[in-house]
């Protein structure tokens, strides 16, 4: 993004001060034409145009357009000597999609590997605060939950997928408590609900300000507790397919040992999540480390169809500064507290309760045209007001936001006496791999669940759920996945697709010199698998300053 | 071989636990003339140069004259130390079966001089028969008629107590010794307050080890120069070096402080098992620096052992000889180590626990180059985290092994 | 880039002695030196439990255990990476234990060192959370599930305090073990009964083409 000069951090901060009335600024333009100039979805400059795979012709964010249409990182004499080891069912990633599926397929009777880039549970699901969303209060029905997520999501969703996943929703609580998942109850013991932006019952059940935290670590306890086979630091990095092109299986780079090992299985389920990790125009975000969209490029050299590719959630309220914790999530609930978000000249610019979006928009407006405040060459952003907050309610962020305030401490910076400096954060991929009620892709043998999945939200999100989605299509796709158990086995399991990709990729001209999935972030620095002990200083690094 | 077990291991004094077969050769007389005069029984030991034999080699006079020097208590102790738990090390056990009663002598005359009236030997439960041995020695030093005179002297009751230590290892070290004593799970204490200011109950304290209270009696007996002139150059008196690893003869030998490391394992040993090279020696807990054979003529006493960057430790040399693994031997000890690590300060158990399964991990041929890099990490990150020298101790065995022995690493690796 | 404004601070991290502005984390640092860095690391926010590093800060004696992404590199920093795989040796499933009168049986059978702590307190000095760690060992064994599992609440499973315990005891999971006891046991929450029941019955049936799904209606 495009930064003007701004006020200098040190300057906006010695003549701000806490306030208990500031008026709002007259709205210049209407909300559409700020989206339209601001916001970095409907930025022409990013978008690309396929020319490879199923979904040649659509429209796609360029980053994401570069790596569904770079070459693979393997090539067939690469699996020369690679063990092969056979499963019922693979699933590819540990947050908690995939634990859920390879719950559920494992107790079906399926034999399961679960493969995971990382270690089992670091994810997104691990960071997720507000909730998840089920409809359970007097006040609500499914049908109010079908209505709601359709409207948020501009009518792009799946109306079918929605449904199911409503109707879900009540069951997949009961099925969390009986893992041992913790809600916060009320005194009667009933769980207690708040309500998310954009809807129109209390719905969203939640643990403290730790609902995915608390989700994570008991459904990683089940998976290491069961026969499950985990198999951590050992990322996908190319789908095998069968004589017919259904999916067979998958290639894991085991970084432990830095060797490749082929894994056969008569289904794969990915559930890799989101993208925050590719940095779309250079946001921050608010994602995980091994968040870089490796299962939409997987799935879709096999030939599974994908859906809303230029459509992104940017949070609006990203922790700017300091540098170490950018991107961090500042939870919507400060906002929808009466916190004021103000620019470099002391001055509300924005309706603060507006979706998410127009608000987004708006800040990246203030930042572009010079109302923004400045700390560093390139960092850039908007003030949130907390200590206005605390003057108008003495005592609110002590008793409501003690995260924030324990972020403040990380930050070195004291919410109640200083305002932080915020910027919007990528932070959620609204589309993904095209599935049905099963969580079936358009390819046989293929399953995707979770942030990777797409059809659920349309083209934007309400809070809550993202983790509703991810238990009830994750037990969805395990038990559909673990029937398939008693087909025939593969005849002939090869990487015969990769030959189809590159013939396609040289006839469209695209170039060939990126590989993809990207596996790791930039920042990382990782090349390739020797990279995984971190020994050598990089090759690669170019020294960026004087 | 006259110099073979000239004073603790002698024959004529292995008699058991029978009182009357030590007073017939020669014991008691040492603590007549400590009955007699008490106040020249701390110069003498001073005279003679006489150390901690567990493995500090602290002037044992000093230690002494800071409990003695402690007027305002009633209540002293002296633990005999006997908790002997570190591989390679046995010598206690051998004085406590065959010559009970010297170390009893010897904490009687000690206590004698330093006015302590609660002697405990606190020795390893895995050793029950050493238990057993000293349980029975000490009934029959209570039934007899010296200890009328002994209290008579003391102007105070005197009590002895036979104590099994609770196996752990790091229950040896001084402070944890205490907390066992009290009852307690054996954690090292932080220093200051010292133990002879503030030890077992917060009274003065004094640990010594089984070795150095079974020499009291022969200086008593046969005095300082006699002390003296039984080590090898300035080095006084003997010790006991427990050789064990790849020589013929492995064993405890008592031999004057100062004898050559060659000496011990050639001539006393046997030498080298098969005529193979020596390859390194374990010193100590083993938790020292490595001798290699280039320190085969090293004497082996406290200084000249301590010039090779070393420490002559509980005496015990654990050699090994071409064709044994070094980064096996060490992971093996290390893993000892994160056992024994008592849990209070996480850097030691932690720490220990990551280098035993990087060393684990090397000697199977799992280990790669990052792994290598993070033992060698480990050295030099952590050393002084811990409360006691535990830790110290390992990453000194894991430093230098890897200064010496760098090439067997580097050839165990596989990535 | 931000990094030219600041003054540089030296630090070693894995034994790699390298220069970095002090607004970093230490994996930030390895990052920005140009060191390729992905074991241990996960959400970058302190609540995974990947990035366990020892941390010595200049001058000090103390060794203390911290998370990377949440540490700041300082002038004459050492910081060494502690990663390696912390199986647990403690099986169970949920379903095994039949009846909530036995939990505290099944917890001993399941957890038979609990009963051996030594009150060493590592595992509370090694907690970067600052979980009283011990207590809720103690308030377990007791069979105070819900106390015990109320100290867990922040517990980020970095498993340091596995480590560090000299027992073998587990803690951590004896902490998660005490948290889903208690949901499993005890949560029934009269709200999502009742709507479970009316779902079984079929009375709140999805019409996929409701008025209030169309966008002509959005409005409201
Ligand atoms: C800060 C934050 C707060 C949030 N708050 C909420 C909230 O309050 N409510 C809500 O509903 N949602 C929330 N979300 C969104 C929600 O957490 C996620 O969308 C959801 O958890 C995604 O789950 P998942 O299992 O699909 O993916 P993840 O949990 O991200 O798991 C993906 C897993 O796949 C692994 N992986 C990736 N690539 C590969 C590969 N090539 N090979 C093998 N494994 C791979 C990853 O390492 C990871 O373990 C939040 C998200 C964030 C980031
Ligand atoms: S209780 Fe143990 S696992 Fe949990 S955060 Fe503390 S040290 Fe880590
Ligand atoms: S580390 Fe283990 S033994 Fe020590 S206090 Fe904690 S639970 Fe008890």
């Amino acid at each position: 993004m495009t930064v003007s000069n701004g006020t200098p951090y040190s300057e906006a901060l010695s003549a701000y001060q806490a306030s208990a009335a500031r008026p709002l600024k007259p709205a210049g333009d209407d909300t559409q034409t700020l989206l339209e100039q601001y916001h970095p979805d409907y930025r022409a400059d990013t978008l690309d145009t396929i020319k490879v795979g199923p979904n040649s012709g659509d429209r796609c964010h360029r980053q994401l357009a570069e790596l569904l249409q770079a070459d693979a990182r393997i090539d067939e004499a690469d699996l020369a000597g690679a063990p092969v080891v056979k499963t019922d069912v693979l699933v590819i990633g540990g947050g908690g999609a995939g634990c859920a599926a390879a719950l559920v397929a494992r107790q079906a009777g399926a034999e399961v590997i679960l493969a995971t880039k990382l270690r089992l549970g670091d994810s997104n699901t691990v960071m997720a605060e507000g909730g998840i969303q089920a409809s359970i209060e007097k006040s609500d029905t499914p049908q109010m939950h079908f209505d709601d997520t359709l409207k948020a999501g501009h009518f792009n969703a799946e109306r079918e997928l929605v449904a199911a996943m409503v109707k879900d929703g009540p069951d997949v609580i009961r099925w969390l408590i009986q893992q041992g998942m913790q809600f916060d109850l009320d005194e009667f013991g009933d769980l207690l609900t708040r309500r998310a932006g954009g809807t129109s019952a209390n719905r969203v059940c939640y643990y403290r300000d730790y609902t995915g935290l608390e989700m994570m670590r008991v459904l990683r306890e089940a998976v290491q507790n069961s026969d499950i086979d985990v198999w951590d630091y050992s990322p996908a990095v190319e789908l095998l397919a069968n004589e017919s092109g259904h999916c067979a299986g998958a290639v894991l780079s085991n970084l432990k040992n830095c060797s490749y090992v082929q894994v056969v299985a008569k289904t794969v389920i990915i559930a890799t999540g989101g993208i925050g990790r590719m940095h779309l125009n250079g946001f921050p975000t608010s994602n995980h480390f091994g968040a870089t969209g490796d299962g939409l490029i997987l799935a879709y050299r096999l030939g599974a169809k994908l859906r809303e590719l230029d459509s992104f959630q940017y949070h609006p309220t990203g922790l700017a500064w300091p540098q170490h914790l950018a991107g961090s999530l500042i939870t919507e609930g400060v906002r929808s507290a009466g916190t004021w978000l103000l620019n470099g000249h002391g001055e509300r610019f924005i309706d603060e309760l507006l979706p998410r979006d127009v608000v987004a928009a708006a800040i990246l407006r203030e930042c572009a045209e010079g109302r923004g405040i400045t700390i560093e060459d390139g960092v850039c952003g908007v003030w949130l007001d907390t200590p206005g907050l605390e003057l108008r309610n003495p005592g609110i962020l002590q008793q409501r936001f003690p995260k924030l305030l324990n972020l403040g401490k990380k930050a070195g910076i004291d919410p109640s006496r200083s305002p932080l400096l915020i910027y919007p954060t990528l932070h959620y991929q609204n589309g993904g791999v095209v599935i049905d009620a099963n969580g079936a892709t358009t390819v046989p043998g293929l399953y995707c669940v979770g942030e990777a999945s797409g059809g659920i939200h349309g083209k934007n999100r309400i809070m809550g759920n993202a983790l509703l989605e991810i238990i009830s299509f994750g037990r969805r796709a395990g038990e559909h996945a673990a029937a398939q158990r008693h087909n025939k086995g593969h005849k002939q399991v090869g990487l015969e697709h990769l030959s189809r990709l590159r013939r396609e990729l040289t006839i469209s001209g695209m170039p060939m010199e990126r590989k993809s999935p990207m596996l790791f972030p930039d920042c990382a620095k990782f090349d390739d698998d020797a990279d995984y002990d971190g020994l050598r200083r990089h090759r690669r690094n170019k020294v960026t300053q004087e | 071989m006259s110099q073979l077990n000239q004073v603790l291991l002698h024959e004529s004094n292995r008699v058991g636990a029978d009182l009357e077969a030590w007073f017939a050769a020669a014991g008691g007389q040492g603590l007549a003339k400590a009955l007699a005069a008490p106040e020249a029984i701390i110069p003498l030991i001073r005279e003679a140069g006489l150390r901690g034999l567990g493995g500090s080699g602290f002037p044992t006079y000093k230690k002494w004259g800071f409990v003695a020097a402690q007027s305002n208590s009633k209540e002293k102790y002296l633990i005999c130390n006997g908790n002997e738990d570190e591989p390679g090390t046995f010598k206690d056990r051998i004085l406590l079966q065959q010559a009970p009663h010297q170390v009893i002598e010897g904490a009687t005359i000690t206590a004698l001089a330093c006015g302590i009236n609660h002697i405990i030997f606190y020795i390893n439960p895995d050793q029950q028969k050493s238990i057993e041995a000293m349980r029975e020695a000490v009934s029959q030093w209570q039934a007899s008629e010296q200890i009328a005179a002994i209290e008579k002297v003391l102007g105070k009751t005197i009590e002895y107590r036979v104590l099994p230590s609770s196996g752990h290892y790091i229950g040896g070290e001084e402070t944890a010794a205490i907390e066992s004593v009290e009852g307690k799970f054996p954690f090292p204490r932080g220093k200051p307050p010292f133990p002879a200011e503030s030890g077992v109950h917060g009274c003065p304290t004094l640990i010594n080890n089984m070795e150095t209270l079974s020499n009291v009696p022969h200086i008593l007996r046969n005095g300082a120069e006699w002390f003296q002139g039984l080590g090898l150059g300035a080095s006084t008196g003997t010790k006991i070096y427990c050789l064990t690893g790849d020589v013929l003869y492995p064993g405890a030998y008592e031999l004057p402080m100062g004898t050559p490391l060659s000496t011990l394992i050639n001539d006393y040993g046997g030498g080298m098992l098969l005529d193979k090279k020596l390859k390194a020696v374990f010193t100590g807990g083993p938790s020292n620096t490595l001798l290699t054979p280039k320190d085969l003529d090293v004497p082996l006493d406290y200084e000249s052992v301590r010039e090779r960057q070393s420490s002559l430790g509980t005496g015990a040399m654990i050699v090994i000889s071409e064709g044994t693994g070094i980064v096996k031997r060490v992971s093996e000890y290390v893993s000892f180590f994160a056992h024994s690590s008592c849990g209070q300060c996480p850097p030691c158990k932690t720490g220990t626990h990551y280098a035993a399964l990087l060393l684990s991990k090397i000697d199977t041929g799992q280990g790669s180059r990052a792994d290598l890099d993070a033992l060698e990490n480990l050295c030099t990150i952590l050393p002084g985290a811990g409360r006691c020298h535990m830790l110290d101790g390992a990453l000194k065995v894991m430093e230098s092994s890897l200064y010496h022995f760098r090439h067997e690493y580097e050839q165990a690796l596989v990535l | 880039m931000s990094a030219e404004n600041q003054q540089l601070v030296n630090v070693v991290i894995d034994g790699k002695a390298i220069q970095a502005p002090p607004s970093l984390s230490v994996i930030q640092a390895l990052w920005h030196a140009g060191y390729p860095r992905v074991k241990g690391v996960g959400c970058l926010e302190g609540v995974c439990g990947s990035c366990r590093v020892l941390v010595r800060r200049e001058g000090q004696e103390k060794v203390g255990m911290e998370l990377g992404c949440q540490t700041l590199v300082e002038e004459g920093m050492q910081v060494l990476f502690l990663v390696f795989p912390n199986p647990t040796h403690h099986h169970y499933e949920l379903g095994e234990i039949k009846n909530s009168w036995d939990v505290q049986a099944e917890f001993h059978r399941i957890f038979p060192e609990a009963n051996s702590c030594r009150h060493c307190g590592g595992c509370y000095s090694a907690c970067p959370k600052n979980i009283n760690v011990e207590l809720g060992v103690k308030l377990a064994g007791e069979g105070r599930f819900r106390e015990a599992g109320e100290l867990f609440v922040e517990c980020i499973m970095c498993n340091l305090c596995m480590t560090g315990c000299p027992e073998a005891i587990a803690p951590n999971h004896v902490g998660l073990f005490a948290r889903r006891v208690t949901a499993y046991f005890h949560a029934r929450p009269s709200n999502l009964i009742h709507r479970l029941e009316l779902l079984r019955k079929g009375e709140l049936e999805v019409d996929c083409n409701s008025p209030g799904s169309q966008p002509d209606n959005a409005a409201n």
